[in-house]
């Protein structure tokens, strides 16, 4: 009963306002004249009885703005009518709410964007069953170097058998395949997989079947396909299923086809982390299970058993690789034992999004940095503007307006400000959301496309209002205390509280320089870093050169001597082309090393007490060095005399002579795989080579003759890349024009042949730089942003200051200030402001810097010269922004400023 | 007059109101002469806090209103005590009770 009334009383408060205001009118009317007739019966005369009644009363007005305030329900039409005003009082400043609306709209939606990729990235959970049971696997050896690696297949078989805190586990391995039959005959990403990946995820096919256990076993062929390679390749029909398609020219049978958004692997990890157009059994082979030592290659993943936690795994991991080294063959026991093969567990999202997280959380904190700035700025406006409107809200509290309603008023107005940008923020972050993943290089594993749902909306909500608060509260509650009697006499100026504005606009603008001070600090730590890159010599001569990956199908060439046939006659055609200079081939090539070895140096002491240096090793044949310009500093080349039966022979990069020969000269000296192959001899010394990004230190190389390969390492080819090598060719003009005439030279020979990873090295060498300069230039725009808007801030403050203080000025002018003293006066403010700033904003970046270690090179983070350099900038930027409120006060006429009053 | 003698204890106004109307419906001056009345003159509700209270227990449903005609021929509000009101000055006359002893029983003990 009591809701009913009242839900009646709020119904007829919002609808019927007029009748109920018309009401409230008539009866504090009525009661006024009774009052005034009440007197005069007294015996008052007429008027002294009205005066008197209405003394009593206490003011019409002020009484029914407390009947109203009491209303049920009185919150809406305030609300209402607060929102109304404010919208009025926006309007008749449109280039204050302009201003204000358009650096909103960039702040939110730049926060908007951000938080969408962070919210993709590392907030939503893997688009998996109970993701966060998931936890990757991995071994180590980190005494060779390799503190995280995949699982080496007999380890596995091990590691699965004994294990006991998993329900289940999955494993995977990505491969380049050749798929070839129907169409021209394609390179494709594909992955090994186990029967018990896909249910141990929980994805279900969206059409056909998944892997069986029995198809864990070789001689199963049969593939999964994803909905983009279905769709492209094979027309999207359902009937392609039972059909065979040829995989490295095998037929396989086509028993599924996975969901359109299911993406495996996820991208992000270097190793395995490419996702597959198609997936394959893992089924190991025997030779595969036998492989000890070596191909630690096979991406772990298991779904916690329930109750165990990742604690307990990690405490469980010990035993378990002491089980895995008691496998081992008698003759790498020892090695191993000494680097320490471990076992090691991580959550699965965080091994997957690793290495993009440094850079979204910094990006983050750049983006919250350029808006709290931003909403330094329009609290700076809105200080200046109160100013002018003293009168008004002098008027409001002398009508009744309490001091909490007026701070709601004011707010009510930021509110709406910060929901205009917030809502035009977000209409371009959504229109601008993939312009800006398409410039995000393709070494950054960021999601390629991005959905704006509705957490992303209630962000962009929360932030337009986190906004208003903070840019809003200080200047409402500011001029909320206002005081009545001043403002209702005609001037409306008072010192104090100009100064106390003054004061409030410049903490503003302090923290915009500090904050802006740590964003440049951040952007010139990476522009330096970047420099640092770009002078980085990478050890080769990348010019000229076409780089031309052709992997020959396993199944096509089983025999060693057709392997060797296929790329001499190859490398003979293409150096007879016209335009070619020089030819070679190699399995790796610059900057993408990843055949890695464990080497063994002659005279060292008991060789098997050893642990074997890890070391990169790449095979060549042809011109190989010549071709990339990596110069001979010692020796002599391969030579056609270095075949399979003569003396192993091995060419050694400067960097592995200096580290394994310190003392010695290299030449002459004798190196071995592991502990049980033939001694080779050190023939030559060549320059150092950025095995990787180039970023990372140059690792210890050595070169091997393709020649010298050993047949059945060659047939067998474990690592699936001696089947897959790299022709590298110089042209005497323009490398990319040799394309075509490259390929139908490949084409000549086999015309199944599928060629990949067209590219000259220079664009190899730019697409290494292209995750720093991406890096570099979100954070350099943000940082340009930054500083423009606290310039903004700075010279709005000191320009106010100097309309504020005319009089001021003029007297000082005509007590014999000269201008010089007036710009100096100014000036000197807009140095102080900013100088505290910087100061504020230096121990700032002092305590943040390091954090964003992870993506510098080169430089530390606290590399003097960028903290110098960016407190020039910052302070000639503020000297700069201050100069032309300063100018105008030195023009200010003595006589006019004293009259101004 | 200008200053109220008593300040009115919080929801001492609302049952003042609910113990002037049991006399019957009433316009705002009214009840405003009849609560200094009924207290001997230590009680002066200005319309300031006699509006709104009266207005807001209206919407609790503890009195209703009407226009009628004053005692001189003038439009003017009344306002009667509702059932619910009834009820309510029950609780309120029985809370009044317990506080005014209380508050007796603690000026008697220092």
């Amino acid at each position: 009963m009591p809701l009913f009334v009242k839900a009646r009383s709020f119904l007829r408060n919002l609808f019927q306002s007029r009748r109920v205001e018309a009401d409230l009118d008539q009866e504090v009317h009525a009661h006024l004249e009774m009052l005034t007739e009440e007197n005069i019966r007294a015996g008052m005369p007429p008027k002294e009885a009205q005066r008197a009644a209405r003394i009593e009363l206490g003011g019409i007005e002020q009484v029914k703005e407390q009947v109203r305030q009491k209303r049920t329900g009185n919150w809406l039409p305030s609300v209402i009518s607060d929102c109304r005003y404010g919208l009025r009082q926006l309007r008749k400043n449109p280039g204050f709410t302009a201003v204000a609306v358009l650096t909103l709209a960039l702040g939110i939606g730049a926060n908007t964007a951000i938080f969408s990729v962070v919210d993709a990235v590392l907030l939503r959970p893997l688009p998996f069953e109970a993701p966060s049971r998931l936890i990757a696997i991995h071994e180590g050896i980190p005494k060779m170097g390799y503190p995280k690696m995949g699982f080496s297949p007999p380890d596995l078989a091990i590691f699965a058998r004994e294990q006991k805190s998993f329900s289940a586990i999955g494993t995977f391995r990505n491969k380049p395949v050749n798929i070839s039959g129907r169409d021209e005959p394609e390179r494709v990403m594909a992955a090994r997989v186990s029967s018990s990946l896909f249910p141990m995820l929980g994805v279900e096919p969206m059409l056909g079947r998944t892997f069986a256990s029995d198809e864990d076993t070789p001689g199963h062929n049969v593939v999964l396909l994803s909905y983009g390679l279905w769709q492209r390749r094979y027309g999207g029909v359902s009937s392609i299923l039972g059909q065979t398609i040829d995989i490295d020219r095998q037929p396989y049978t086509v028993v599924g086809v996975m969901p359109q958004k299911f993406e495996f692997p996820l991208p992000g990890p270097d190793d395995n982390g490419s996702p597959a157009d198609l997936w394959v059994p893992m089924a190991f082979l025997p030779a595969e299970l036998q492989g000890w030592g070596g191909s630690y290659l096979t991406s772990v993943v298991g779904r916690l058993r329930p109750g165990i936690t990742l604690e307990q795994v990690r405490g469980s991991t010990e035993p378990l690789a002491r089980e895995v080294l008691a496998s081992y063959p008698a003759a790498l026991t020892k090695t191993f034992r000494a680097a320490e093969l471990s076992i090691s567990a991580f959550p699965f999202q965080e091994d997957v999004v690793g290495s993009v997280r440094t850079l979204l959380l910094v990006l983050m904190a750049a983006v919250s940095f350029v808006l709290l700035i931003a909403c330094a700025n329009i609290a700076t406006l809105l200080v200046s503007r109160a100013a002018t409107r003293q009168k008004e809200i002098a008027v409001r509290t002398a009508l009744g307006a309490t001091r909490l309603r007026l701070v709601r008023q004011m707010l009510t107005e930021s509110l709406l400000l910060a929901l205009g940008g917030g809502a035009l923020g977000f209409l371009l972050a959504f229109l601008a959301r993939n312009f800006i993943l398409a410039l995000v290089p393709s070494s950054i594993p960021l999601p390629r496309h991005l959905s704006l749902h509705a957490g992303v909306f209630a962000f962009a909500v929360g932030t337009s209002i986190l906004a208003a608060v903070l840019f809003g509260l200080a200047p409402a509650f500011r001029l909320s205390l206002t005081s009545t009697e001043g403002h209702l006499q005609e001037s409306g100026r008072s010192a104090t509280l100009s100064r106390s504005h003054h004061r409030l606009q410049g903490f503003f603008v302090t923290v915009e320089f500090a904050l802006a001070f740590v964003l440049l600090i951040g952007a010139g730590l990476l522009i330096r870093s970047f420099g640092k890159l770009l002078e980085t010599n990478p050890g080769f001569h990348p010019d000229s050169v076409l780089t031309l990956n052709i992997p020959l199908p396993h199944e096509a060439y089983p025999q060693e001597a057709q392997i060797r046939s296929f790329y001499r006659q190859l490398l003979d055609r293409v150096s007879t082309l016209p335009g070619v200079q020089s030819v070679g081939l190699s399995n790796d090539l610059p900057l993408n090393a990843r055949e890695m070895v464990s080497m063994a140096i002659e005279g060292r002491g008991d060789a098997e007490s050893e642990t074997p240096q890890a070391i990169c090793q790449s095979w060549v044949m042809g011109n190989y060095f010549q071709t990339m310009g990596i110069p001979l500093l010692q020796g002599r080349w391969f030579a056609p005399e270095d075949r399979v039966e003569s003396q192993p022979v091995t060419i050694v990069s400067l960097a592995a002579a200096r580290k394994f020969w310190p003392r010695e000269n290299a030449i002459g000296k004798q190196i071995r795989w592991g502990v049980k192959a033939p001694w080779q001899t050190i023939v030559g010394i060549v320059g150092d080579v950025s095995q990787g990004p180039l970023n990372n230190p140059v690792e210890p190389h050595v070169y091997r003759p393709y020649s010298q390969l050993p047949g059945p390492f060659l047939e067998e080819d474990p690592f699936g890349d001696w089947h897959a090598m790299n022709l590298a060719v110089r042209a005497q003009v323009n490398p990319a024009a040799l394309t075509s005439a490259v390929v139908a030279d490949v084409h000549s020979l086999d015309p199944d042949l599928a060629v990949a990873s067209i590219r000259t090295m220079t664009e190899v060498i730019s697409s290494s730089f292209a995750g720093p300069e991406f890096n570099m230039v979100m954070l350099g725009a943000l940082a340009g942003l930054a500083l423009f808007l606290s310039a903004i801030g700075v010279y709005g403050v000191l320009a106010y200051v100097v309309v504020q203080q005319t009089h001021e000025i003029g007297v000082r002018m005509a007590l014999g200030a000269n201008r010089h003293d007036v710009l100096r006066l100014i000036l000197g403010r807009g140095a102080r402001l900013a100088g505290i700033g910087a100061g504020c904003g230096l121990a700032a970046a002092l305590a943040l810097t390091h954090l964003m270690k992870g993506l510098l090179y080169g430089v530390s983070a606290i590399d003097p010269p960028t903290f110098a350099s960016v407190l020039a900038l910052l302070t000639s930027i503020a000297l700069l922004a201050s100069y032309i409120p300063a100018r105008r006060a030195t023009r200010v006429d003595p006589m006019v400023a004293l009259r101004y009053e | 007059m200008n200053t109220e003698p008593t300040t009115l204890l919080q929801g001492t106004l609302d049952l003042l109101i609910l113990k002037s109307l049991i006399a019957g419906e009433m316009h705002g001056l009214g009840v405003s002469r009849r609560i200094q009345q009924i207290t001997g003159g230590t009680f002066v509700v200005k319309p300031g806090s006699l509006f709104p209270a009266l207005h807001r227990m209206e919407e609790q449903g503890w009195i209703s209103s009407f226009w009628g005609e004053s005692e001189n021929n003038r439009r003017a509000k009344y306002y009667r005590l509702t059932k619910a009101g009834q009820k309510q000055l029950e609780v309120e006359t029985k809370r009044w009770g317990r506080i005014s002893w209380a508050i007796g029983q603690a000026l008697e003990a220092s």
